[in-house]
């Protein structure tokens, strides 16, 4: 061992800020995205009010997916560059060695190996994650896409492929969350605290136990191929203008995934128009028996009284339009009260069941008027219209 | 240690909280369908019996002119009252008209027919308050209040001499009570697959006008937390096995519904902002309202050859293709879906697979680590003494080369 303790540098800072972006963009995604799906339940709901409801949720998801879209592109810029600028090996790269590995990590767990495997820069458990990561937000794009673009994805494919890529986003998310959870959290924060994606280094009893055959290659000088300074630059003079358009291709595929199609109508759809107070025509109510008037001309009233000699007071012209409104709605034609029908000339001259109502001739012995000069009949008449049937009968109540 | 244990924790907390999504659906609300009326105070002995009053009023035919020159009807028909619902249990004139036991009775202070009715329908609320109060809410009582005097109250709907229990009648007449205002819609009801089948079978399951906007507290769609609460007044039949078995219809139609992409937006609207707005459809907007079809009526908005229409009231560049995006109320099913029923297949299967032989890894690996320390062979020590042989072994010849 060295005197002091050695660090060995393992991330550099745009790998790391990469991480901070992806974590962040991830777990914005996973809560947005997962609440969506587990709609009905009640922490689900919980989280989405908080975030301000669905609309705002979806907002939410819908810049997370196109941060992390960017992040994808940055990443593709960032690994090209190590392989085909600096020639760095694909050490990346899942292969069957690393299923060996992997096997033979879980026979020495249950016992059957003596030793475990040992990892050179990348072991198989990172390889595996890294290989999940791109896998997963690859197919997490394409079903996004369709999801969000479900019109323009229709015109091409048949409408079960919405549905289906809404499943597979879905499950997708679930494998992720869980794989995140039980693989990442375990590998990477609970078997030992490993910081290098935020310090960027790694201690050498780290590197001893993690990563013994890179430590092995870096003591050994074999960790980094040897690069010609001139190579690179020229190599870097090509990759630049390449990587250039390929990125600007991409982020138009970007800007193009966002405002591909207007999805739906952002107002409410037009409405069905019924009219909703269409009432029935009601059945009629009772109208009033018309009853004759005399000609406008005539001022029966100023007649009858300064000169009754010239104008007769009629029942039908004078008498009938006091007495029918008035006394007609209880002394009905046919069964009226008291036996008494008011609404017609032979009913008032007949009289009911007390008497006569009109004696031709003689007020006073009218019982008609005597009930309405005695007050408080339901209906009664003012002076004036009873002077005016006094003087009817007193003119011997003409029909 | 510590720190190992709480990220463990954290951990096993997070899932926790993911195991923890139970899954919960619309709560249903009951409608306030009629009931049997209120305890009701006895009719006061004190009151007259009928006839003195219909010593007059019997006589058919009367009225009183008001100032509007409206006729006032003041007949009553004493046969059809006794028939009535009050006449059966005994109730008297002034038992409702409390104010004309004297004569002559108070002035008529109404200019008009209409304003006589609405002085005189609270009169209701003396013995069926609760009903009363119910109307309170309802969605005439709202346009009463902002000036509609149309807007319907108790005795436009029940009568007011005869009135009859909603026991006594088919229960067409409900529909038909509703008509006398909403004729339109009762025509489009009528011509539908739920106002066919009560007008011309007298079918006891179909519902009628109150089953779906209630009674006293009637609501009208206009409201938005009516729009989005909707899909439940559907699904109080249409989820129903018992009822939906006579008809050989799917239950399966609000839970397609909701984890649908219109439905769980509507879900959430509904429980998290019941009165704001969102344009995502309920039922009722793809099937139709009053004049809804069977779905394979050729009518029918969400017959296959209607759908591609309906779709685009919302979705105008919708396309042939499009409405199979829909499932159509089926679970996915290798007949109706089976695209996404193989995707669903697959990653039932995947998921627990990878998940599954993760854990085993980990936990394996968690058990070597306590056994090794356990027998004192911490692995920190025992792979501390190694690195010294790949060191001394060149690269190429390691068993697992890198």
């Amino acid at each position: 061992m060295s005197n002091a303790p050695r660090r060995y540098l393992r991330f550099r800072r745009p790998d790391r800020a990469e991480h901070i972006v992806l974590l962040s963009s991830f777990t914005i995604l996973a809560i947005t995205g997962l609440v969506q799906k587990f709609a009905e339940a009640g922490l689900s709901q919980a989280v989405i009010a908080a975030l301000g409801g669905i609309e705002t949720t979806r907002t939410i998801h819908h810049f997370a997916a196109v941060v992390l879209m960017l992040e994808a592109i940055f990443h593709l810029g960032t690994v090209s560059y190590k392989v085909f600028v600096r020639r760095t090996r694909l050490d990346m790269l899942p292969g069957l060695t690393d299923a060996r590995r992997a096997w033979s990590a879980f026979l020495y767990n249950l016992g059957l190996r003596r030793h475990p495997p040992q990892e050179g820069r990348y072991g198989f458990a990172e390889k595996a994650e890294y290989f999940a990561v791109v896998w997963g937000t690859l197919l997490m794009a394409v079903t996004g896409f369709m999801m969000w673009n479900p019109i323009s994805t229709t015109r091409w494919l048949p409408g079960q492929i919405i549905p289906a890529a809404k499943a597979a986003h879905g499950f997708e998310a679930i494998l992720a969350v869980l794989a995140i959870l039980i693989w990442h959290m375990y590998h990477v924060h609970v078997r030992r605290f490993n910081r290098s994606m935020f310090t960027g280094h790694l201690k050498e009893d780290e590197m001893i136990e993690e990563h013994p055959l890179e430590l092995a290659d870096i003591k050994a000088g074999l960790a980094e191929r040897p690069a010609d300074p001139k190579a690179v630059a020229r190599r870097r003079r090509v990759f630049i203008p390449v990587y250039a358009v390929v990125a600007v291709l991409l982020l138009a595929g970007v800007y193009a995934f966002v405002t591909f199609e207007q999805t739906a109508i952002t107002t409410l759809p037009e409405p069905v128009d019924v009219p909703v107070f269409a009432p029935l025509t009601a059945t009629p109510l009772p109208t009033p028996a018309p009853t004759a008037t005399r000609a406008p001309t005539a001022s029966p009233v100023a007649d009858a009284t300064e000169s009754p000699t010239t104008v007769t007071i009629t029942w039908m012209l004078d008498v009938a339009p006091i007495i029918v409104p008035q006394c007609g709605t209880c002394h009905t034609a046919g069964g009226g009260m008291a036996g008494l029908d008011l609404t017609s000339y032979a009913g008032a001259i007949q009289g009911g069941t007390s008497g006569s109502a009109v004696v031709p001739g003689d007020p006073t012995a009218s019982l008609l008027v005597q009930r309405q000069q005695a007050g408080n009949h339901p209906g009664q008449l003012t002076s004036e219209e009873l002077a005016r049937v006094i003087a009817w009968i007193e003119a011997g109540a003409p029909e | 240690m510590t720190r190992r244990r709480g990220t463990l924790g954290l951990f096993f907390l997070a899932a926790a909280a993911l195991a923890g999504l139970a899954a919960i659906g619309f709560t249903p609300a009951s409608a306030a369908v009629a009931s049997a009326p209120a305890a009701r105070p006895p009719a006061n002995p004190a009151n007259p019996a009928n006839d003195k009053c219909l010593v007059c009023h019997a006589s058919p035919g009367q009225t009183v002119t008001l100032p509007s020159g409206e006729l006032l009807a003041i007949s009553v028909d004493a046969g059809a009252f006794d028939q009535s619902v009050h006449g059966r249990e005994g109730l008297v004139c002034l038992d409702c008209h409390p104010g004309n036991g004297e004569f002559p009775h108070p002035a008529v202070t109404a200019q008009t027919r209409r304003e006589y009715v609405l002085q005189r329908y609270t009169a209701c609320a003396e013995c069926h308050a609760d009903k009363y109060e119910a109307t309170l809410d309802s969605v005439h009582q709202r346009a009463l209040a902002g000036g509609n005097l149309k807007a319907a109250v108790c005795t436009d709907c029940h009568g007011a001499h005869d009135v009859t229990s909603i026991a006594d009648g088919p229960r067409s007449a409900i529909p038909q009570t509703c008509e006398r205002c909403h004729s339109a819609i009762f025509n489009a009801y009528r011509e539908s697959v739920h106002g066919a089948a009560l007008m011309e079978e007298s079918n006891p399951d179909v519902p009628t006008c109150i089953d779906c906007h209630g009674v006293h507290d009637v609501q009208g769609p206009s409201t938005e937390a009516f729009h989005l609460f909707s899909p439940t007044i559907c699904a109080r039949c249409h989820a129903d096995p018992e009822l939906m078995a006579r008809y050989g219809l799917s239950t399966a139609i609000l839970e397609t519904y909701v984890s649908d992409f219109h439905g769980t937006t509507v879900l959430l609207f509904e429980k998290l902002a019941p009165d704001q707005e969102t344009n995502k459809p309920v039922c009722i907007d793809c099937h139709s309202v009053h004049d809804i079809q069977r779905v394979d009526d050729p009518n029918s908005t969400v017959i296959q050859e209607n759908l591609l229409v309906t779709c685009r009231r919302c979705h105008p560049d919708a396309t042939a293709n499009f409405p199979a995006a829909w499932l159509g109320h089926y679970p996915p099913d290798p007949q109706h879906a089976p695209l996404v029923f193989y995707v669903n297949v697959f990653y039932w299967v995947f998921i627990p697979v990878v998940i599954g032989g993760m854990l085993v890894f980990v936990v394996a690996d968690v058990i070597r680590r306590i056994l090794n320390r356990r027998r004192g062979a911490s692995p920190e020590r025992s792979r501390r003494a190694r690195p010294e042989r790949p060191r001394s072994v060149p690269v190429g010849k390691s068993k697992d080369p890198p």
